[in-house]
């Protein structure tokens, strides 16, 4: 199964740091030799400050040899360098926690800095002496005091090279740290800064772009977009709602070309998160109290990211993007049970960030099946499609009742025991039902038009907006006629 | 030829005078060096006399001298050069005797009034006096006389005029005006002799004879060469020169007068009347004489420059032997510069004196000579294309040319392995893009013959086959490179190449994915015609391409606009287009003519046609049918095989199928009417497929392809009649497997083409029709047009914000001309990023984060 495995193409897009649950997670699910991770790990664990780690990890491998004295010397150099860096950082800090300048303190960072250098003789290097201690932290794995350390420093620095390294630095020990919330926000805003940052310079090299340059901003822009992309799935597949948020993000038309051009084996996690939040998009199952109104683009990821996989199949294929490619593109469900079964026992089980999932995928998968199943046939024999569930007869049934209950299908479908088959009787949706669900958007759509349109100031387009705007409604009325 | 070629240079007052001269060099032909050895001096005095008047007296002493440089080897050459002395007195007087007659002429149209002639008899004499001048020679006392005559002449003749009753004719009258004025200007120009003529007629007739006579030992010489014209004589030479010796050339053209001939060879370069075939051969001459690396880059530099200059206007291309000398004296030339860092040519230099002999030594190291190799290969290579446009592509002779691609291939991977060496990046583009072109479009077992060429020289630059391994890498090698260099254009005609080279070797994936990452279809339009003809190219590959993977859909969408605009072999560039309304201009023509690509560069336009039909068929066929009502057969996919079709239906009778079209139209209605295998017969019975690398597995592709669609066709027409329709009898009639058929049906099943649904245990589709009433159905047509309208607002108001964030949708407004990028643009995006309906409904919901953006108070990101 380990040909499924995605950690050798995840690990070089993720930090040192962030390697580490992974290779842990290698570890667990067996799928290569325990030493050989053991080793990575040491790899590892050597080029970060985290000496008493690296020094337990080598014990493991070579359980006979002495621990090479290299530790001991780096490890003293390291306290030491601790204590100089704490110290200079502590300057700042005092004086940041003293209340009355966390009063004076305003949005405007370089009257903040002017502020601090006239009443307390801050300057700026004193302020770097946070980021490097927050670095310092991070690097021999104090997280939640790198995280302290670097959100301070973003507060305060102006320096927009540092900023963005402190960005990093925060959303890592986060994820680290396992505070999904915040990390949560912490990935918004950096992704926020990487897409705003290169905005400027995508405009005025578009049309030297277009002549098939490859533009340093713009490489630097897919680098950060593909680190953010991998980086977010850690955030994504632990917060609660984090499901649905990776389609808003992956789908949105700049990240899915991320994924096209430099990351397709992500398909997988966008693949699985489409099935996943199947459910919760099409309203069936009441999502997480509080969870925000599904947009347009999650209800319909399935079919968007059923496109995305046909595009990229030269590129990229494993058993959970074949599931959806023979379901939705080829129909035969045969042939999506078959890949259904590979996927969960090959796939899921051993996925670091999809494993947890497991049986919540499965269920999904299991309703994605029936509901395009039972779409298309009139008549469908249960003990079949119990098959095609990869479940018992029994089962299937209990299962067929409980989809029938839960969704809109009760209204149509209905189980014949005696023949052992269940009836679904469709009737054609009639014409003016067409015309309504077709003009239904096209109010909202034509009035968020013409608020963007004002926003950008164009009257005459506006006019034309609301033309037809007015346009709209009376079609709905024909259709209602 | 030397006759012939005197003739044409001669003007026709002076043709028997050459004729005569010639009579007289037969008649030297026993004594054929002497001659030569004076001439050649002479004719550079020639040269500089005819700048000023003032340095005739220095240019003549010089002339002597070398004389004598000439002539030291030689013994009793004093005796001999009397002889033309004697000749070409004789020539002089000649002349004078002719100047006489012209004035005998002019006396007699004095007498008669006849002023027309002596307008032109005037001319005439000016003309001759003119080149009297030239040459420094007096002017003839004759001639003032003659004007002094004139001007009382003319002035009498007004003054008659003026009172005569009787006016002349018109044209007369005319002349005499323009006599007036021409003799007014005559005097003015030679104000000093007319006065002193005016003075005393008869003391200035002795002056001039008295100069006569003493001028008589140089003049001679110079007047014989006044006689002719420069290629006269310089063709006189030639003959001498051919009977010549090895030891007489030697004394000829030595390395050290090398400097000397070759700035006389220069600057007679592209002048009129200058023989260019004389001064190949001095050239060639010379560079067997030059002796050091210095002479001979000097030498071959315009050496080369004249073989370019070979008839530039008169015949279409360059011989193939100059061409072939060309290039072996480029090859020549790079081996010299690359073997001997201390020289190198550049374009821009410091200026230098072009008579010194100059070595690393003198130079302080690196000797630099103005001169631009890249620009040699460059216009070898364009002849070399030029000349495969005018060979006749049927012929033999054209295969012969082709050969030629072989070693200007290699000229041009030795000039790369020099650049690579020299390290110029700006030439080592250029040349790489060259080689490219040369490989980019040929099948692997073409590049390899090239390459083996190439490696067998000695210079061999980094980037070969051996090294590579694989065609594709090699091309790749080289793209990477042109895409690193900073040359937009060249990146992008690099680009361009690397993508049709993907398309050709049938990856299509990657071909698409560069093309479409390229942006390179929103700009193609600013760029040249050159690079516009690549692009269609590689877009109409890729399409052929994709038809071969099997890619019905996207091949057809590719080839689509090329073909929606009747023109393929024009945009193409493998035929000039008929315009019905309006006439080309001759340059028009012209530029269209040198643009067209030679012939084995190709795509065939019949197999392009015979797989855009076919592959139109498959897409077309099944929507006819699938479309119920009038209107909505409006929506067409394919104009051009639409209209084939509609004129096919109208064809009374139809007779067996001959051309591709036939078959192709016949198959069309075969799968119409549901038979799929006389389509399939039909098509695969196309001949042209066999021009198509795996001929075999295409039809096989296509017969699988027409059995799918056959039942698409099928369902679709005759649904209506069906309540149920058994799956194993459609998989029996199609000769589908039953999962196949599955699959088919179930997929239209779910994209709602087809309203049925399947019953498992019958194993049958069981149809539902819907009867829509006629306002229910406009209903739905008005719906489908408003969201249609609100797409293009939105589109349109994408483009008024830029296009920055989600709203990626570009414009489609572009114009006809710029034919294949928007489908392929469309296709393309709505492949990569969603759907047509997917598209709308995404829209939709980037506009409501718009808003939500703007409650809390934040400005846009993107509404600026």
């Amino acid at each position: 199964m380990a040909e499924y495995d995605l950690s050798k193409t995840l690990i070089p897009y993720l930090d040192r740091h962030l390697s580490f649950p992974l290779l842990a997670h290698l570890g667990e699910t067996g799928l290569f030799p325990a030493e050989e991770v053991t080793i990575a790990q040491y790899e590892l664990a050597k080029g970060t400050n985290m000496f008493d780690y690296a020094k337990s990890l080598f014990e493991g491998i070579y359980p006979g040899k002495t621990v090479p004295a290299e530790f001991d010397v780096k490890r003293k150099n390291a306290v030491s360098k601790n204590e100089r860096l704490q110290q200079e950082a502590q300057a700042v800090l005092d004086v940041i926690e003293n209340p009355d300048v966390a009063q004076a303190l305003r949005q405007d960072k370089n009257q903040n800095l002017q502020y601090l250098k006239d009443n307390y003789g801050l300057t700026l290097d004193q302020i770097n002496a946070l980021y490097n201690f927050g670095q310092f932290q991070y690097s021999y794995g104090n997280y939640t005091g790198a995280a302290d350390y670097l959100y301070h420093f973003r507060v305060l620095s102006t320096d927009a090279e540092l900023n963005t390294s402190a960005h990093w630095g925060k959303l890592a020990s986060d994820i680290l740290t396992g505070r999904w919330d915040v990390a949560l926000e912490e990935l918004n805003t950096l992704r926020d800064a990487i897409d705003t940052r290169a905005a400027p310079a995508l405009l005025g090299t578009g049309a030297a772009q277009a002549l098939g340059a490859v533009l340093d901003p713009a490489l630097a822009q897919l680098h950060s977009r593909t680190w953010v992309v991998h980086w977010s799935l850690f955030v994504y597949f632990n917060h609660p709602q984090g499901r649905t948020l990776l389609l808003e993000t992956f789908l949105a038309p700049t990240y899915l070309n991320t994924i096209q051009t430099s990351c397709p084996w992500v398909l997988r996690y966008l693949a699985a998160a489409a099935i996943l939040s199947r459910k919760a998009a099409a309203g069936l199952t009441p999502a997480v109290a509080g969870a925000p109104a599904v947009s347009a683009r999650v209800r319909h990821a399935i079919r968007e990211v059923v496109k995305v996989i046909q595009t990229e199949e030269y590129q990229y294929q494993d058993p959970i993007t074949e599931f959806l490619r023979e379901l939705y593109v080829e129909f035969d469900f045969e042939r999506a049970q078959k890949a259904l079964k590979e996927a969960v026992e090959g796939v899921l089980a051993n996925d670091f960030f999809l494993g947890e999932f497991k049986d919540e995928f499965l269920d999904c998968a299991r309703f994605l099946v029936s509901e395009a199943y039972v779409r298309i046939h009139g008549r469908v024999d249960i003990e079949n499609l119990s098959e095609r569930l990869n479940l018992s007869q029994e089962e299937g049934e209990k299962w067929i009742v409980n989809l029938i209950r839960e969704t809109r299908m009760g209204a149509d479908a209905k189980i014949d025991l005696e023949k052992n088959v269940i009836e679904i009787n469709r009737p054609p949706q009639p014409v003016y039902q067409t015309v309504i669900e077709k003009t239904r958007q096209l109010a909202v759509r034509t009035q968020a038009l013409g608020v963007a349109t004002a926003r950008s100031g164009a009257i005459a387009q506006q006019q034309q907006q609301q033309q037809q705007a007015e346009a709209a409604p009376r079609a709905v009325e024909v259709g209602g006629n | 030829m030397s006759r012939f070629f005197r003739q044409a240079g001669d003007s026709d007052s002076e043709s028997s005078e050459s004729e005569d001269e010639l009579m007289s060099s037969e008649d030297e032909g026993q004594a054929p060096p002497k001659p030569s050895t004076a001439a050649k001096p002479a004719m550079s005095r020639f040269l500089r006399t005819a700048g000023s008047d003032s340095s005739s007296s220095e240019s003549e002493e010089e002339s002597d001298e070398s004389d004598e440089d000439g002539g030291e080897g030689e013994s009793g050459e004093s005796d001999d050069e009397d002889k033309p002395q004697i000749r070409i007195l004789s020539a002089v007087d000649k002349r004078l005797k002719e100047m006489e007659a012209t004035g005998k002429v002019m006396e007699n149209g004095l007498k008669i009034n006849d002023w027309m002639a002596i307008s032109n008899e005037f001319d005439k004499l000016v003309r001759m006096i003119q080149r009297q001048h030239n040459l420094s020679e007096p002017i003839p006392a004759f001639y003032i006389r003659t004007l002094v005559n004139l001007e009382t002449s003319v002035n009498a003749a007004l003054q008659k005029e003026k009172e005569a009753k009787k006016k002349m004719n018109a044209t007369n009258a005319k002349a005499l005006t323009a006599m007036k004025q021409k003799v007014k200007k005559a005097i003015k120009d030679n104000e000093s002799e007319v006065k002193k003529y005016q003075e005393d007629p008869e003391a200035f007739e002795r002056e001039y004879l008295a100069l006569l006579a003493h001028a008589a030992p140089p003049a001679p010489i110079a007047g014989s060469r006044i006689a002719a014209p420069g290629a006269t004589t310089t063709t006189a030479e030639v003959d001498e020169f051919t009977t010549v010796g090895k030891g007489g050339k030697a004394q000829q053209y030595t390395s050290e007068s090398i400097f000397k001939d070759l700035q006389a060879v220069q600057e007679a370069r592209g002048k009129k009347n200058t023989d260019r075939a004389e001064q190949i051969r001095i050239l060639e001459i010379l560079v067997n004489v030059a002796a050091t690396s210095y002479q001979r880059i000097r030498v071959l530099l315009a050496l080369i420059s004249s073989r370019f200059d070979y008839n530039s206007s008169v015949s279409t291309h360059m011989p193939p032997e100059l061409w072939l000398s060309a290039q072996r004296e480029v090859d020549q030339l790079v081996s010299i510069v690359a073997s001997d860092p201390n020289y190198s040519i550049q374009e821009i230099t410091e200026d230098y004196d072009e008579l010194v002999e100059r070595s690393p030594a003198t130079e302080n190291g690196v000797v630099r000579i103005r001169g631009s190799i890249i620009s040699f290969i460059d216009r070898l290579d364009d002849e070399f294309t030029r000349s495969l446009q005018n060979i006749d592509p049927h012929g033999t002779e054209y295969v012969d040319r082709l050969k030629d691609e072989k070693v200007l291939y290699c000229t041009i991977c030795r000039a790369q392995a020099f650049y690579e060496k020299t390290e110029q990046s700006d030439p080592l583009g250029r040349v790489i893009m060259r080689r490219l072109e040369h490989i980019y479009s040929k099948p692997d077992a073409v590049v390899q013959a090239l390459e083996a060429a190439a490696d067998v020289s000695e210079v061999k630059p980094s980037m070969t086959l051996t090294v590579k391994g694989s065609t594709s890498a090699l091309v790749q090698s080289l793209c990477v490179y042109l895409y690193k260099s900073g040359n937009s254009l060249l990146r992008t005609r690099a680009m361009l190449s690397h993508i049709y080279h993907h398309a050709l070797h049938n990856d299509f994936y990657t071909a698409r994915d560069m093309l479409l990452m390229s942006h390179l279809q929103e700009s193609i339009h600013s760029a040249d015609v050159a690079t516009q003809i690549l692009y269609n190219r590689t877009v109409v590959q890729l399409g052929l391409c994709a038809f071969r993977s099997g890619l019905i859909k996207e091949a057809q969408a590719t080839l689509l606009d090329i073909f929606t605009t009747q023109r393929v072999k024009e945009l193409l560039a493998q035929g000039v287009h008929q315009q019905r309304f309006q006439v080309m201009t001759p340059e028009q023509e012209k530029a269209e003519k040198q643009r067209q690509l030679p012939f084995h560069m190709h795509i065939n336009t019949e197999l392009l046609e015979a797989a855009f039909l076919v592959s139109s068929m498959l897409v077309e066929i099944p929507l006819l049918a699938s479309i119920e009502s009038e209107e909505q057969k409006r929506k067409v996919i394919s104009k051009p095989f639409r209209r084939l079709l509609d004129f096919a239906d109208r064809q009374v009778f139809t007779g067996p199928p001959e051309s591709t079209r036939d078959h192709i139209m016949q198959a069309s209605k075969a799968l119409q009417d549901g038979e799929w295998e006389k389509c399939r017969d039909l098509i695969q019975s196309i001949k042209i497929w066999s021009l198509m690398p795996e001929a075999t597995t295409v039809k096989e592709m296509l017969a699988r392809r027409i059995q799918e669609q056959g039942l698409r066709t099928y369902l679709f027409t005759y649904a209506p009649h069906y309540s149920t329709l058994s799956l194993s009898l459609l998989s029996r009639t199609f000769s589908l497997p039953l999962r196949s058929v599955t699959s088919i049906v179930s997929k239209m099943i779910w994209n709602e083409e087809l309203s049925a649904s399947l019953d498992q245990s019958g194993g049958v589709v069981v149809f539902q029709r819907i009867e829509v009433s006629r306002s229910q159905q406009l209903a739905a047509v008005i719906a489908d047009k408003l969201a249609a309208m609100v797409d293009q607002n939105e589109k349109a108001l994408d483009i008024k914000m830029g296009g920055t964030g989600g709203w990626g949708e570009r414009n489609d407004g572009n114009k006809n001309e710029k034919r294949g990028e928007q489908t392929q643009e469309r296709r393309g995006r709505g492949e990569r990023t969603r759907g047509a309906r997917g598209g709308a409904r995404g829209r939709g919901a980037r506009f409501s984060q718009g808003l939500g953006n703007q409650m809390p108070g934040h400005t846009g990101q993107r509404g600026q």
